[in-house]
């Protein structure tokens, strides 16, 4: 057998050790002992091949998905029709509330603004970042505008701005956009997450005002992002943005 | 319906058969309903099969199956299979990088992976099925498995290294006096 061709074969061999006793790769694990290089090669690959396979698996289903399974296997369905888009099931789907829009739930603890505000007020006190681009610079100039009042929708391009070279932070896994802006002199930091990252957060209906060690924040969503902005200069601060 | 058989069933494999699903179409609530749709047609059709044993193995093909005809019905695609030779080794993310990356970034490169070659490459990842039953799901011959695992690897290295390269790098710097940037 070949070195390329035992590596062709290999590359089917599955990381867990599953494959161990198949026939079909004796031969070129065979090779692979008798051959170093082959040997740190097919070591190699395992050890990408495990840490890519653990990745996968660290990937959940959404909360409710087995329920909605069960639940649906229980209603039936007419010839025809799928049954999750049936009247009767999507009032049990809608029980189970399944599936929101986030692309990966990594089994999510359920989150409160208040952890979000935590994290931003500290990271709002370190040292202070680059950033770049068009969109982030627009962003940054619609906040400092006097008439541009906060504590509403803002809209807000998120991947855009993430690519242009605005300021990202993770926070739980999920990308956090951060943006300084200038009103009047003082400075305030402005955080963004999408609220399809984070199905489970709590956000108040309208712009709440609290102290988070030094700092104060203000806190409020709309139906695509949840802001939290940051200033130093106390409540008073906050409050003339609103 | 549903009986303990198939509760059992929906414990053991609807996790793996989500992560399936997400790397073809790309989108949680798809996913979640093609997920569905295949124990659904497991609860009408399943049950006529006689060895249990292969479960697992007709899920996945059945949850396939249904992904190719949904899209089917949506688009007409053609999955050109790159027959160039394959770059054995090419750049790598390191390991250690790998196991440091946020899940959803080697989801993300993985679903960044050609589908002819994401859809062995995915099962493969996930351990269930060995590559004679991907062969089988998928209905290809073995070779024609072995060859796609090899490219698939190929080009998921290479999207991870873009995504490692991508990640954000913050610099400190000094604050200027006129002009205070993020």
């Amino acid at each position: 057998m070949k070195h390329e061709e035992a590596k062709f074969i290999l590359n089917a061999y599955r990381p867990n050790g599953a494959d161990a006793a198949d026939p079909a790769f004796a031969e070129a694990l065979e090779h692979a002992r008798r051959d170093p290089a082959l040997a740190a090669w097919f070591e190699r690959l395992n050890e990408f091949d495990r840490a890519v396979a653990a990745k996968l698996g660290e990937v959940q289903p959404p909360s409710g998905l087995r329920e909605t399974i069960l639940a649906g296997a229980r209603v039936g369905t007419p010839e025809g029709l799928s049954w999750w888009r049936r009247p009767a099931w999507l009032a049990v789907a809608a029980a189970f509330i399944v599936v929101g829009a986030v692309t990966l739930s990594l089994a999510p603890a359920r989150l409160e603004a208040a952890d979000l505000t935590s994290f931003v007020a500290r990271d709002a006190q370190q040292r202070h970042m680059h950033g770049d681009g068009e969109a982030w610079s627009s962003f940054q100039a619609r906040l400092a505008e006097p008439a541009t009042r906060l504590g509403q929708k803002l809209a807000v391009n998120f991947s855009e701005l993430r690519t242009t070279g605005c300021r990202t932070i993770r926070f739980q896994g999920r990308d956090v956009l951060e943006v300084c802006f200038n009103r009047d002199g003082k400075w305030y930091h402005c955080y963004v997450v999408r609220r399809a990252d984070f199905p489970s957060l709590q956000a108040p209906a309208s712009a709440e005002i609290s102290a988070e060690g030094s700092v104060h924040v203000a806190t409020w969503a709309d139906d695509s992002h949840l802001f939290v902005v940051v200033s130093k200069g106390g409540a008073e601060a906050l409050q003339v943005l609103l | 319906m549903p009986g303990e058989t198939f509760t059992q069933l929906v414990d053991a494999h609807y996790a793996p058969l989500y992560r399936f699903a997400l790397s073809l179409t790309k989108n949680s609530s798809d996913a979640g309903d093609l997920t569905q749709q295949t124990f659904f047609i497991w609860a009408k059709k399943g049950e006529q099969l006689r060895d249990y044993t292969k479960a697992k193995s007709w899920l996945f093909t059945t949850l396939y199956r249904e992904f190719l005809r949904v899209r089917r019905r949506a688009e007409h695609v053609t999955a050109l299979e790159d027959l160039s030779p394959v770059d054995s080794d090419p750049p790598a993310p390191e390991v250690d990088i790998v196991a440091g990356m946020d899940a959803g970034l080697v989801v993300a490169s993985l679903q960044e992976v050609d589908e002819v070659y994401r859809v062995p490459l995915t099962l493969f990842y996930m351990q269930d099925l060995s590559y004679k039953e991907i062969a089988e799901a998928l209905e290809v011959p073995i070779g024609t498995v072995m060859s796609r695992l090899s490219r698939g690897k190929a080009q998921l290295r290479a999207a991870l290294a873009r995504k490692d390269a991508r990640t954000v790098k913050v610099v400190p710097f000094e604050i200027h006096p006129g002009r205070k940037t993020s």
